[in-house]
């Protein structure tokens, strides 16, 4: 055998913990931050809540190529939609645009995305487009290999109509959680809240408190 | 059994001062029954470069042919001589073209430049990857044996009396304990006035 | 044999001609060929004035070294290189073909092509080849926006890190990174830092080996350091193994001599 580990044909994967919940007025979204390429953890500090426009954001799980390449060309083609109609598009429309690609390619994808965000006519909005390429509407939505974890939580503690902090607090359990439990999601909890002015980031280190324990260094969130 | 090992057979290239070396064995079998003794594998393809194709005979026979084509439309296009550097890269370009379906050789390329007389030598992979170093360079079945006998006896400067002796004795050496390779050996030197063939008595078994 | 050649004019692209032969073939119980691979440590990170990108410079085919001294570190455009592990070809190509059309993105928009361009090129072409190409890279430039470095994995995956490592010796460099890297380093003490790595990969891990290139991209001005430090010498023969003229038994000789002399003619252009 040679000397070469043959590093170039592990595929890079997310295998991650993702989330999302409505509240009244936006959604609450939520992942873990680690990348894996076999056992080996290509990067800690991963942002898997990517946007899709202003308002509108998605979670990716699965492989790593994959959904980036899917997300940059819904990115693409929603803001070619944005530049023709003079309008924000909406939380479906993206959803939709989603599913399509992953149906049209569910034989050679791996991805398993949630789509999360706020629009005028509908306000915060969650769609799941799991692995077959199947879109469906949810108020409280979770995905990725570390979601097997929290099943049982999520149904336990969530409750309609959660208030903003509660969902975030909520959010933020249950991803830790599945750090804990699942071995292919780890680092730091990264929540985005979006709401009619934006994104707001979170970021919550693995610590008992949330906090960075080191001194005068922030961890590289963008 | 790698492909390339089919027939067998292997090429050296060496550089000297103001001249290159580039050597051949005589050797096509197939697997491990001998067919011919006189299949040289160095092809003088420019006044002063040659090719060198170790692998798969079939393949080594297109490649060349293939080549051949390209760089004479080249020189028809261009109404100049093409210098090795250029041919590399072009050999380069036609190999990395077949990345995923290739051809089962591992070329060297040995020549002087015709402006400049300076030495050039370089292999590659089979797709296509260059590597021009500035001492020696190595391909076939017994190209283990070949890189210690050259990392031994090369050094630089050498003239082209002494470049045929170290070339020689690298080459025959080597493919003495390579059953694949052998069965007697040319060796072209290449200098800015002449190119001298020099064919060698080795052991025929 | 005219008509088989004349057929075979380079049309661009992959050809594929080869693939149901090659494939016949390796059913018949033959090993499919070795490539040569820069088993590589390749690594990049983030500095106080901008980037510094180091690689070893080792090749490899199979368990041989085919190459003791190559370069890994690619040029892309002024202020963008980039770092390239996997099979060499692959590496090789993708960066020359990424650079030339970066080259045109530059005089088609006449400004300096930012370094997230030529992350999404990259990237771009590597999905499209779903992993195919094996080219692992380490991409770091600077542009208006600031210093930049992205890891872009075969499948075309990319993650824009502070600080990231590539190759079979990443995990060797990365250990190095995590324990050594902070925010603002100054040059030198980044220098020293990618050179830690760098010797981490050469020393510990088989596919890594030789010197040490660098590679350091500042706002306005880049410093290519090509074997920055040989970190393995070769041991100095003390005599040498010089063969009497004549050692070697000849059967025979042939000299084709090359004085080749030019005469020019002048032909008068026919006018009608």
């Amino acid at each position: 055998m040679g000397p070469d580990y043959d590093f170039t044909d592990t595929p890079v994967s997310t295998g991650t913990t993702i989330m999302a919940v409505e509240f009244d007025g936006g959604v609450v979204i939520g992942a873990d931050s680690r990348t894996s390429s076999g056992a080996y953890v290509a990067n800690r500090v991963t942002d898997k809540l990517t946007q899709i426009s202003d308002k509108i954001y998605c979670c990716r799980s699965g492989s790593a190529a994959d959904t980036q390449a899917i997300a940059d060309i819904v990115a693409y083609s929603l803001n070619y939609h944005r530049n023709q109609t003079n309008k924000e598009p909406l939380v479906w429309e993206a959803a939709s645009e989603f599913r399509n690609y992953c149906y049209n390619y569910r034989d050679s994808l791996l991805a398993g995305i949630i789509v999360a965000g706020w629009d005028e006519e509908r306000g915060g909005q969650v769609y799941s487009v799991p692995l077959g390429g199947m879109l469906t509407h949810e108020a409280c939505t979770i995905g990725g290999s570390g979601s097997s974890f929290i099943y049982g939580f999520v149904r336990e503690h969530y409750r309609e109509g959660m208030p903003k902090e509660e969902c975030v607090d909520f959010v933020k359990k249950a991803v830790q959680h599945a750090i804990f439990h699942d071995g292919s999601s780890g680092g730091v909890v990264r929540i985005g809240i979006i709401t009619k002015d934006g994104i707001e980031r979170r970021l919550f280190y693995n610590t008992e408190s949330g906090e960075s324990t080191i001194v005068g260094s922030e961890s590289f969130v963008n | 059994m790698s492909i390339l090992a089919y027939n067998g057979g292997c090429v050296v290239a060496m550089r000297g001062k103001d001249c290159v070396a580039i050597a051949t064995d005589h050797r096509f079998g197939v697997q491990a029954q001998t067919i011919s003794t006189d299949f040289k594998k160095v092809f003088h393809i420019a006044p002063r470069m040659f090719l060198g194709l170790t692998g798969l005979q079939t393949d080594i026979l297109t490649v060349r042919d293939r080549l051949m084509f390209r760089k004479n439309i080249y020189e028809t296009k261009e109404n100049r001589e093409m210098a090795p550097k250029p041919f590399s890269a072009m050999l380069s370009n036609f190999l990395y073209e077949h990345r995923f379906g290739p051809y089962f050789i591992e070329p060297v390329v040995a020549g002087l430049d015709p402006k400049t007389l300076k030495p050039f030598i370089c292999n590659m992979d089979l797709i296509g990857c260059p590597n021009e170093p500035d001492d020696f360079v190595v391909a076939g079945t017994c190209a283990e044996q070949l890189y210690g006998m050259c990392e031994t006896l090369w050094r630089p400067d050498l003239e082209p009396d002494q470049l045929f002796e170290v070339i020689a004795q690298s080459m025959v050496n080597a493919f003495d304990r390579d059953a694949m390779s052998g069965w007697g050996a040319t060796v072209y030197i290449i200098e800015a006035d002449k190119i001298t063939e020099r064919s060698l008595k080795t052991r025929m078994d | 044999m005219y008509m088989d050649s004349a057929r075979d004019v380079p049309s661009g692209g992959f050809n594929f001609d080869n693939c149901r032969r090659n494939a016949a073939l390796l059913q018949g119980g033959f090993k499919p060929p070795t490539t040569t691979k820069t088993g590589t440590t390749i690594v990049g990170i983030i500095y106080k004035d901008g980037v510094i990108l180091g690689a070893d410079t080792r090749a490899t085919e199979g368990p041989i070294v085919s190459d003791k001294n190559c370069a890994k570190i690619h040029y892309l455009a002024d202020n963008i290189y980039c770092c390239g592990a996997g099979t060499a070809a692959d590496t090789e190509t993708t960066t020359d073909l990424i650079s030339s059309q970066l080259e045109l993105h530059r005089l088609n928009t006449e400004r300096q092509v930012p370094v997230v361009c030529a992350n999404n090129m990259l990237k771009q072409m590597l999905f499209r080849y779903q992993g195919h190409i094996s080219a692992a890279l380490v991409l770091g430039g600077v542009d208006k926006y600031g210093p930049h470095i992205y890891c872009i994995h075969p499948h075309g995956s990319a993650d824009k890190l502070p600080y990231a490592t590539m190759g079979s010796g990443s995990l060797a460099a990365m250990a190095v990174f995590e324990s050594r890297w902070k925010p603002d380093l100054s040059e030198e003490e980044g220098k020293v830092l990618v050179r830690d790595a760098i010797a981490s990969g050469i020393f510990n891990d088989l596919g890594s080996g030789s010197n040490v290139d660098l590679c350091v991209i500042r706002k306005d001005s880049t410093e290519y350091l090509r074997n920055y430090e040989l970190a393995n010498k070769k041991g100095e023969r003390q005599l040498n193994y010089s063969f009497k003229k004549g050692s070697t038994p000849i059967l025979h000789t042939t000299i084709k001599d090359l004085q080749i002399t030019e005469r020019v003619h002048v032909v008068p252009m026919e006018i009608s």
